[in-house]
């Protein structure tokens, strides 16, 4: 014991820094990163106190699953914004996603593995369509996401002529919505498995580095070798594929894919990412921030019903909440 | 009665505009300033000297309210202050005139001089004709050579200058902050601008002047303040000091180039012979060759680089000379010619092939091209050679950091650690961080584009040190440079170029001086002018 609390050298404690830095690096990215915990925290005591039923197992599984659809796609949010881009198309891509997964099952053959390539085939199209257009065309992703965003939701639309398009098989039912994977329902574990794959990617990876750079800087990463239209595609279509799995948990609960989902979704997953501690101006973000900003925003929403506020009260609530987390982490 | 306040130089003024004692400002563990004093009297121009990381920068910071200090205190005209904001700063009559100017280009000198100051009717229109009367009056009665009349867009660098410094004046500044403004302009440009600050201090304005060069110093200062460290290396009247005495204060004792500059000069060229020695007898592999190379800037470049040789571009700004490194390294199309490594022709280049064949750039301009600034040291060190420290595409986060710590070490980088955020480091620490991306593994052919501006005398010094040491490891350097003295000191062989073409080649040895150079440039020049 005594040995390590003598005074070591200081190439060690340096390196024993690095290596806890190098631990808890993942935890702590943001400009305060500590702040979101801070915040969570809060916000898990006044509920508490203000509802019996809020601190429950049952309760947290049930914010937990209604946060997945947006937690799966803030993922991938994260890398486009860290990437120093946008994507509002999210909405449309996942109802998009949705309705040609449930076609597919429908006229290909009727297994859930049809249903889940084409909805994740789907996904990743349009976000390679986005990141090509934003590249290529040197259009900002703003714009181009904005047409996505309507023209996406149009097709949806016109593939059934705005009606839905029923799911039959029990086997996607299980694997995408009502299943336990270890105890855990379905749509969280996927949740906690797209979340391990960003922080892999992200963290973890070169691709992450070099995002992180083209975010950053994208004269100096390009200066560096690095080939910032191609990064900033996959970030594209990383999003989108993430768009396309939560389709599949959407329709998997519903037993039907709709074209009219999740309209205005994206600023819900935007808000997610920022409030995580992500700069809009690129370079600077981190996966675990990005969950737990999406856990926040369904605690509000979770904990406001259960005091019984009313939801239009709620929508202003939330509103005010989220500037103000942002401003207060920024500062 | 006491000292009045209007006596003209007193030891220590009472009527003191500016007064600073001891302050302190630290940025995530780099101390920038570690208790300087400085006084700014009435109608002086006081210059502040130091190399970069002095803290020159930081106290203009502070004094402009972009930042605050952490300890000490600040008088302005005798009220203490701790500026908020530059609002609050300009509201107690600071301004400073920046290298980028704070200017509305697309509005007449008037509107901007009376930017949200204008007259107006009582619906609240601007009265156009008043504003431009007004402001001209105060042109006249400045001797200010400016029509209010003219869009600043239509102006040249040192005239917006001008108006910049008029619109400080117009605005009942007290004290006026320059910061390098020589720096973009031609010698008569130079006259113009000292002309409007000689203006500006008979009228009891007080100067504070930023700069790196000490002929300017000379010319217009009445006294002389050196940073050095974070600390004051003193203050000096400028009629009874010289250069020596400010050079040595700016480099600090134990430093080469205090000793006597010249003696340390021929220490230089003394190394630089053997290294010239060795590479005779690699002489006959060329590492880098250009023929014929044309693009949306090049008209058939061609050059030779040999193994181990230092190779020096000169030429004016706009010649070609940067777009032949950019074009080396994959950031422009090659259309015509060949670029070839070791004899074995490129084919097509963008950054990451250039990088994979063994090239090497260090950019121009190194906080939009060079650096991420809001990342760590080890983030932008390891970023162009990513593939070398990993394993199928997963990070080897220890192996980075590892290098980081060995070229922070070799390049001695001072800075706390491999995590400290770039943008807190000094001019001259950034610039070696560039270079130290491609420490290792060492390239076969580094392209240099002006490495050393901003750079102070101290680490100009070490950078010419791991320049040689490259060439002398057989690295074949190209290097672009609009200070023909470092050219002169570093190149082996030197290339003119004209209009995206290399007009002439010459062997180090056969220029005695740099007048030589310059005439050498000044003279490939012309032939090209007759034609055009």
């Amino acid at each position: 014991m005594t040995k390590f609390i003598t005074a070591p050298a200081t190439a060690t404690t340096d390196e024993q820094a690095n290596r806890w830095r190098k631990l808890v690096g993942a935890f702590f990215q943001g400009d305060r990163p500590y702040m979101i915990y801070v915040a969570f925290a809060v916000l898990l005591v006044i509920f508490s106190f203000a509802s019996p039923w809020f601190l429950s197992v049952d309760n947290f599984l049930n914010i937990g699953r209604q946060t997945a659809l947006v937690s799966i796609i803030a993922i991938g949010m994260t890398f486009v914004i860290i990437g120093r881009q946008i994507d509002l198309s999210v909405g449309s891509t996942l109802a998009l996603s949705g309705m040609c997964a449930a076609l597919a099952m429908e006229h290909v053959g009727n297994t859930w593995i049809i249903g889940a390539v084409v909805g994740l085939g789907t996904g990743a199209l349009v976000g390679l369509i986005n990141g090509l257009l934003t590249t290529r065309l040197a259009i900002p992703s703003f714009l181009v996401t904005l047409g996505t965003l309507s023209a996406a939701r149009g097709l949806a639309l016109m593939l059934t002529n705005t009606k839905p398009v029923i799911i039959t098989d029990e086997a996607y039912f299980a694997v995408f919505g009502e299943a336990r994977f270890l105890g855990v329902p379905v749509p969280i574990a996927w949740t906690l498995l797209a979340a391990a794959g960003g922080i892999l990617l992200l963290h973890y990876s070169i691709y992450g580095r070099q995002v992180y750079a083209a975010g950053g800087n994208p004269t100096a990463a390009n200066y560096s070798g690095v080939n910032v239209g191609r990064v900033t595609t996959i970030a594209f279509v990383l999003t989108g594929m993430l768009a396309g799995l939560a389709a599949l948990v959407l329709s998997a609960r519903s037993h039907a894919a709709r074209p009219d989902v999740v309209q205005g979704m994206e600023l819900d997953v935007i808000a997610s990412v920022i409030l995580g501690g992500c700069s809009l101006f690129g370079g600077r973000g981190f996966i675990l921030g990005t969950l737990l900003g999406s856990l926040i925003i369904g605690t509000l929403n979770n904990g406001l019903v259960l005091i019984g506020v009313s939801s239009s009260l709620q929508l202003v609530i939330k509103g005010v909440i989220i500037v103000a987390a942002v401003a207060f982490t920024r500062r | 009665m006491p000292t009045s306040g209007t006596t003209s130089f007193p030891a220590s003024s009472p009527a003191a505009l500016i007064r600073v004692e001891g302050v302190t400002k630290s940025f995530g563990g780099v101390r920038a300033l570690r208790g300087v004093d400085f006084e700014l009297l009435p109608g002086e121009v006081h210059a502040l000297l130091g190399e970069n990381g002095a803290g020159k920068s930081t106290l203009i910071k502070i004094l402009s309210g972009v930042q605050r200090h952490d300890g000490g205190s600040i008088e302005i005209a005798g009220r203490k202050v701790a500026f908020e904001s530059s609002a609050k700063s300009r509201e107690a009559g600071v301004a400073v005139v920046y290298q980028d100017l704070s200017l509305v280009e697309s509005l007449s000198v008037g509107a901007n001089l009376m930017l949200g100051r204008e007259p107006r009717t009582r619906l609240g229109f601007i009265r156009k004709r008043q504003l431009m009367a007004e402001v001209g009056a105060f042109l006249t009665e400045r001797g200010i050579p400016l029509d209010p009349r003219v869009s600043v867009a239509s102006l040249p660098f040192a005239y917006r200058q001008m108006t910049e410094i008029s619109k400080a004046l117009i605005g009942n500044v007290r004290i006026l902050i320059l910061d390098e403004p020589t720096s973009a302009l031609t010698g008569d440009e130079e006259r113009i601008l000292f002309d409007a600050i000689g203006r500006a201090t008979r009228q009891g304005v007080g100067v504070i002047y930023v700069t790196h060069r000490l002929n300017e110093v000379f010319r217009i200062s009445t006294r002389v303040t050196v940073f050095r460290d974070g600390l004051n290396a003193g203050t000096f009247a400028t009629a009874r000091t010289d250069m020596k005495q400010l050079v040595a204060a700016i480099v600090g004792p134990g430093h080469a180039l205090a000793a006597t500059g010249k003696a340390a000069l021929e220490e230089q060229q003394a190394v630089a012979e053997p290294a010239a020695a060795e590479t005779d007898q690699q002489a006959a592999q060329p590492a880098l060759t250009l023929s014929g190379v044309t693009n949306d800037r090049l008209r058939g470049a061609s050059l030779v680089l040999r193994k181990g040789e230092i190779h020096g571009l000169a030429g004016l700004v706009g010649s070609g000379r940067t777009e032949i490194l950019q074009t080396i390294f994959g950031l422009r199309p090659v259309e015509a010619g060949t670029v070839s490594l070791d004899g074995v022709p490129a084919g097509e280049l963008a950054p990451i092939t250039a990088i994979g064949l063994g090239i090497a750039l260090v950019p121009e301009d190194r906080h939009l091209q060079g650096l991420v600034l809001d990342h760590s040291i080890e983030r932008n060190l390891t970023l162009p050679r990513l593939a070398f420290f990993s394993r199928w595409g997963w990070l080897r986060h220890g192996a980075s950091v590892r290098e980081a710590r060995a070229a922070m070490g070799k390049l001695r980088v001072k800075a706390p650690g491999p995590t400290t955020i770039v943008k807190n480091l000094s001019g001259g620490n950034q610039q070696k961080v560039v270079f130290a991306k491609w420490n290792h593994p060492r390239p076969r052919v580094l392209l240099l584009d002006e490495p050393t501006v901003g750079v102070d005398v101290g680490a100009r010094e070490e950078i010419y040190a791991l320049i040689r040491a490259a060439a002398r490891e057989g690295t074949g350097v190209l290097v672009v440079s609009s200070d023909l003295a470092e050219l002169m000191l570093l190149c082996d062989g030197l290339s003119v170029v004209v209009d995206g073409r290399v007009v002439s080649t010459v062997a180090r040895g056969d220029l005695a001086t740099t007048e030589d150079l310059h005439h050498l440039i000044q003279t490939s020049q012309s032939p090209d002018e007759l034609a055009a």
